[in-house]
């Protein structure tokens, strides 16, 4: 909200600060009114004075340039070349002395302009940034005053205040409200001014047009007053410039004077044409089901019903609060006012203007909480300034219905409990000083103990708290002391399925991954497109929303659907990277995805994998492009080892989901349970998205991997005898998983065999058709002695005549 | 006497024969040598048989002069060959010289995300000091976001924060202070909980990402000050951003602390001078804090008169930008690898 430094003064002397505009913005702040930027538009005009041509001469070097001595009220002339036509003897002009920086960073220096000195510049219209483009320099009035700042006399040395005012500061949502705030902040009194009305024994409110107000609960304060006869027009100057100042464009006189109460003083008004209300009465009822209503600004829109309205006998004439008719709004043609000061539930004018998308200034007000003792001191000042600026004649009565007053409890406030909760130590005197100074009513009720009564306006002292906040802030933040605390009892232990993810993400880093974090939501058209099948995942173990939870209000259509896997996000992460060169990333997120569950929603924590690229370098070079699907299983084999999970199991995944590439995707199986699952991408998603680098990606059921973790290590005793590798090669029909085989080995191996695993693969050259030759190495030890030759011929003639049995294979 | 021609032929034929040992160039020509002078058919073998010859009284003692001079011969043989190997050795290793400056094989590390770093480290704090982790549902009601927080429908301080709705009653948590309501309504009290999270509002620009990360931490106990919760939003700040940093106190406004109040610290980057970070301030906003306002306790049907307690919080991703002088926002959710890579430590 924008607060004038010269309108506050209407309200407080401030005319010390004047110089220091920014003191006063400290004070505000520092006190919970956050000044978020002070505007001075004097300070692009320093330098800058008003003068007046004393001399004219031509230069003597150039023909379309004039010497001319100025006075600038220096008590001497200055003497200024100028290239402009329009000027002559006697003429009041802007001089821009040395210093001055105009807009556009157009810093005024001494020069010698073609051998002839020049102290300063006569400036034009446009040099100025007033307009856009001027011809010749500006020319004032001949009573503008010589040597009075430019800013000053051209009205533009009015600092404003743009101040964020939260939400319980209602009261400080005008110029009134702020000079109250700085009163008790400076301990000033605030200037009051009785409005003058000139009032029409004649006229009667009440005898012209009758009042109902049918619902008190959404409107328990409506009052009203009648002007006749005036001339709807522009405003004056001093009006017009004062809205400009905090941002309103002026309408008409009339409009402009609501507002300007309404900015003053913070009371909203509506001012309704007359002539155009259907008599016999005003009444303020909700609307009707289904009731159109066209707004002052033209937005057609319809209301439900349960919208309070102000009405004639036939129609909704205004939305209560929020914004009048088209019906009834003042125009050029109007000359008899209904001026409405009224009081409307905060929550009800709140729903109504985001219902509807009304976010108008009245409704903000409204909503926020305005003050119901100031109604009609309020409409006093509207009738009073619309007579000065619209003339008319103001009816001597006035409406004003108002609910039964419910009397606000005192709150018991004690010295004790305010020392307590800000850790400080307070004088009762101290304390009830500030009290007063917030216009409380204080009763003392013990010694340190106060019964406090609030002003009406300040709505939002309700507890005992928000007196320890008021001294608190206004004796000043800074005095809180800084004391560490003790907590007594035994700390909590943290959550467990958060350590797990801390756990998984830092295996995730060893196993060589970036981690990366993606939004919650995602555009579900896109999301659904890549994934395919949600059914389909199942297999893998994943549970995935067929019917992803979609945001009602979402920012864009780009952002509209909450995930249901993480990896639509990586590949999303992957196609920024790949098309801004990086061809080679191992990448993981650790996060949340939704859907529709037992109690509303559910959220579940997974981890994404993705790996595009294969490094080739001096010392790598990959065999084929499919071996980014090994790269990927083997970090994801890595992390498994580390979380001490002992069966795990990689399943050929038979008609996975039409992201993955169909013969080269897995079902992780670890304990007997599908857990998640590590794929190529199809090569058509490659084709469409234009990528050529291999591509794999995995995603992994963290409920599911986090049961029974932490596990801790069992140790194994290290035997003291030497192991003994040996090598098996085997040809085997393609068709048998070479898993399926080491199987066996193991089986028959039996204890003695401690691990095995594939070190090469071969196929063609001397091995026949659809065939494959496997090696496996594979690791002998026992623990109560060192392994004979005989022993190990025997056991690996074992081993062979046991895969044989099982197997259609070849020693090689 | 053996005939001193034979003598002095052995004896040339030794220096001969030291001479090519000496002269080899390598192992194979001193082999060579070897053979040629001392193997089977060589001339030592061929000397022998010449002893045969020789009168039997003549025989030890040319015998004799054989023996000294394969002796002799031999002794040199293996100095020479000791030495050409050491020299072959020399040349190997020689030949062997690598390209130091040719790279190592790739090791790829992980890394941490940045808001993660920031987390993990304000966790790390707080858990010294006590505090345990909490979650909560990203989805959450409205009755935990809002209402136990003392935030009713329809009231004014809904504007504070731009809302996603999912239905009339589940939004997405705006704020990680409901995960406060689900740490009260389960743990017991005196506690002290921390809660990191994703945190979502309809609001984005250069500053303003609609998701993103909030730290919460809660204290309950019976007596508790605004002192206490100064003391400790500055010790983390401290921890944080350095041992001079320091910490000040802003009145501010929500609706779930009474007093409220934004803290801002002394600009880290700076000390405090003024730069571009802070504005020219000298000082950063970092977040909001308060003492819990009794309608939450009410809310959770805990006595307000009993137990009393602070909250404060900031955001994740702000905490980085000012950490790692990162300039944009949106530079944590594009996950550049270029820009990940930086936080690989």
């Amino acid at each position: 909200m924008k607060i004038s430094f010269k309108w506050l003064n209407d309200h407080i002397d401030l005319s010390d600060y004047k110089s220091r505009p920014g003191e006063l913005a400290q004070l505000l702040t520092a006190s919970g009114l956050e000044v978020e930027n002070i505007e001075d538009p004097g300070e692009a005009f320093k330098h800058v004075v008003v003068g007046q041509i004393m001399k004219l001469e031509k230069h003597p070097n150039a023909d379309r340039l004039t010497v001319c001595q100025v006075d600038a009220g220096e008590g001497s002339l200055r003497q200024i070349v100028c290239g402009a036509k329009n000027h002559k003897q006697g003429d009041k002009v802007v001089v821009t002395l040395p210093g001055a920086v105009l807009p556009g960073n157009f810093a005024i220096k001494k020069s010698k302009i073609r051998d002839v000195e020049s102290l300063g510049m006569l400036a034009s219209e446009s040099e100025l940034g007033l307009k856009k483009e001027s011809e010749g320099i500006m020319i004032l009035p001949p009573d503008a005053p010589v040597g009075e700042p430019f800013a000053r006399y051209y009205g533009l040395d009015d600092v404003t205040f743009e101040i964020n005012v939260t939400p319980n500061r209602a009261d400080c949502l005008s110029h009134l409200g702020v000079a109250r705030e700085l009163a008790t902040l400076l301990d000033r009194p605030l200037k009051t001014k009785k409005p003058e009305v000139k009032v029409s024994s004649g006229l009667s409110t009440k005898q012209t047009i009758g009042l109902e107000v049918k619902d008190e609960k959404l409107c328990s304060r409506y009052a009203g007053r009648l002007v006749r006869s005036v001339k709807v027009g522009p405003s004056p100057e001093w009006l017009k410039r004062r809205l400009e100042t905090v941002g309103l464009n002026s309408i008409n006189n009339v409009v402009d004077v609501t507002n300007f109460i309404m900015v003053d003083r913070g009371q909203p008004l509506h001012a309704f044409d007359l002539k155009t209300l259907a008599g016999p009465k005003i009444i303020v009822a909700p609307a009707e089901a289904n009731e159109k209503f066209k707004t002052l600004d033209g937005t057609d829109i319809v209301l439900k019903g349960d919208e309070l309205t102000i009405r004639d006998a036939e129609k909704a004439v205004c939305i209560a609060g929020v914004i009048g008719g088209v019906n009834s709004g003042v125009t050029e043609a109007t000359t008899d006012l209904f001026i409405e000061s009224a009081h409307f539930a905060m929550d009800s004018v709140r729903r109504t203007s985001r219902r509807h998308g009304l976010q108008t200034d009245s409704a903000y007000r409204f909503s926020r909480g305005t003050d119901e003792s100031g109604v009609v001191d309020a409409l006093e000042h509207a009738v009073s300034l619309i007579q000065q600026v619209a003339g008319g004649e103001v009816a001597a009565d006035w409406w004003d219905l108002r609910a039964p007053v419910v009397e606000r409890e005192p709150i018991r406030v004690s010295t004790e409990f305010v020392g307590q909760k800000l850790g400080l130590k307070v004088d009762p005197e101290d304390l009830k000083k500030w009290l007063h100074r917030l216009n409380c009513q204080v009763e003392v009720l013990e010694k340190g103990v106060f019964s406090v009564r609030p002003p009406a306006y300040r709505v939002d002292l309700e507890q005992d708290v928000d007196f320890v906040e008021e001294y608190g802030r206004l004796n000043g933040y800074n005095h809180i002391p800084e004391n560490l605390p003790v907590v007594g009892g035994e700390p909590l232990a943290h959550d467990k399925q958060y350590l797990f993810e801390q756990r998984m993400a830092e295996l995730a880093r060893i196993s060589g991954m970036l981690q990366c974090v993606n939004y919650g939501f995602l555009s579900g058209q896109y999301q659904e497109e890549t994934l395919g099948s949600a059914e389909a995942y199942k297999a893998a173990g994943l549970d995935m929303d067929s019917k992803p939870v979609r945001i009602k209000n979402a920012l864009s259509s780009d952002l509209d659907t909450m995930r249901v896997s993480l990896v639509p996000g990586l590949l999303k992460n992957l196609l920024h990277n790949v098309r801004h060169g990086s061809e080679f990333g191992r990448f993981f997120e650790i996060g949340q995805i939704f859907g529709h569950g037992d109690d509303g929603y559910e959220q579940k924590p997974r981890m994404g994998v993705v790996a595009w690229g294969l490094r080739r370098d001096l010392w790598t070079q990959p065999k084929s492009q499919s071996q980014i699907f090994f790269d990927l299983k083997g970090r994801v084999q890595l992390m498994l080892d580390k979380l001490l999970i002992q069966a795990v199991q990689w399943k050929e995944w038979v008609n996975p989901p039409s992201l993955l590439h169909p013969a080269q995707a897995a079902i992780l199986v670890c304990e007997g349970r599908p857990v998640g699952y590590v794929a190529t991408i199809h090569p058509q998603w490659s084709v469409a998205q234009k990528i050529r680098v291999p591509v794999a990606v995995g995603e992994l059921d963290l409920v599911a991997l986090g049961r029974g973790q932490p596990r801790s290590v069992k140790f194994k005793p290290v035997s003291k005898f030497p192991a003994v590798e040996r090598d098996l090669a085997l040809v085997l029909p393609k068709d048998i998983r070479a898993q399926d085989v080491a199987v066996e080995i193991k089986k028959a191996g039996g204890a003695l065999l401690q691990s095995i695993e594939v070190f090469d693969v071969f196929e063609g050259g001397e091995i026949p058709e659809s065939h494959r030759s496997v090696a496996y190495r594979m690791v002998f030890q026992d623990s109560a002695g060192t392994l004979t030759d005989d022993q190990m011929a025997k056991l690996h003639q074992h081993i062979v005549s046991s895969v044989s049995k099982k197997f259609p294979l070849k020693v090689r | 006497m053996v005939p001193s021609s034979l003598i002095e032929n052995l004896n040339e034929r030794l220096t001969q024969a030291l001479n090519q040992l000496q002269g080899a160039r390598n192992v194979q020509e001193l082999y060579d040598v070897k053979v040629a002078f001392a193997g089977k058919n060589g001339f030592l073998s061929e000397m022998m048989r010449e002893m045969g010859k020789l009168p039997k009284e003549q025989k030890p003692v040319f015998g004799k002069e054989v023996n000294r001079v394969k002796t002799q011969f031999e002794q040199k043989y293996e100095a020479r060959e000791a030495e050409l190997r050491q020299q072959e050795l020399a040349e190997k290793v020689q030949r062997e010289r690598i390209d130091v400056s040719l790279p190592g094989p790739k090791v790829i590390s992980g890394s941490k995300h940045p808001i993660y770093l920031v987390m993990d480290e304000v966790l790390s704090i707080l858990s010294r000091l006590g505090y345990a982790v909490r979650t909560g549902p990203q989805i959450e009601k409205d009755w935990y976001n809002f209402e136990a927080l003392n935030i009713p429908p329809d009231h004014p301080s809904r504007d504070m924060q731009d809302t996603f709705y999912i239905d009339d009653h589940h939004v997405l948590r705006t704020h990680t202070s409901p995960v406060q309501i689900h740490a009260l309504l389960a743990d017991k009290p005196p506690l002290r909980v921390v809660a990191p999270g994703a945190v979502f509002r309809c609001d984005s620009d250069i500053s303003h990402s609609p998701n993103f990360h909030q730290i919460e931490g809660l204290l309950v106990d019976h007596k508790v000050s605004m002192a206490d919760l100064r003391g400790t939003v500055s010790y983390l700040a401290r921890e944080l951003f350095g041992s001079s940093v320091k910490v000040r106190f802003r009145p501010s406004f929500f609706p779930f602390t009474e007093p409220s109040a934004e803290f801002d610290c002394t600009c880290p980057v700076c000390g405090g001078k003024g730069c571009s970070m802070c504005k020219q301030s000298g000082w950063i906003e970092i977040g909001g804090s308060g003492l819990v306002n009794p309608r939450v306790f009410e809310a959770v049907k805990m006595d307000p008169k009993v137990w009393q307690g602070f909250a404060f919080g900031f955001g994740v991703e702000r905490m980085a930008i000012i950490k790692y002088g990162i300039d944009d926002i949106r530079l944590f959710y594009e996950n550049d690898v270029r820009f990940l890579k930086q936080f690989d430590l």
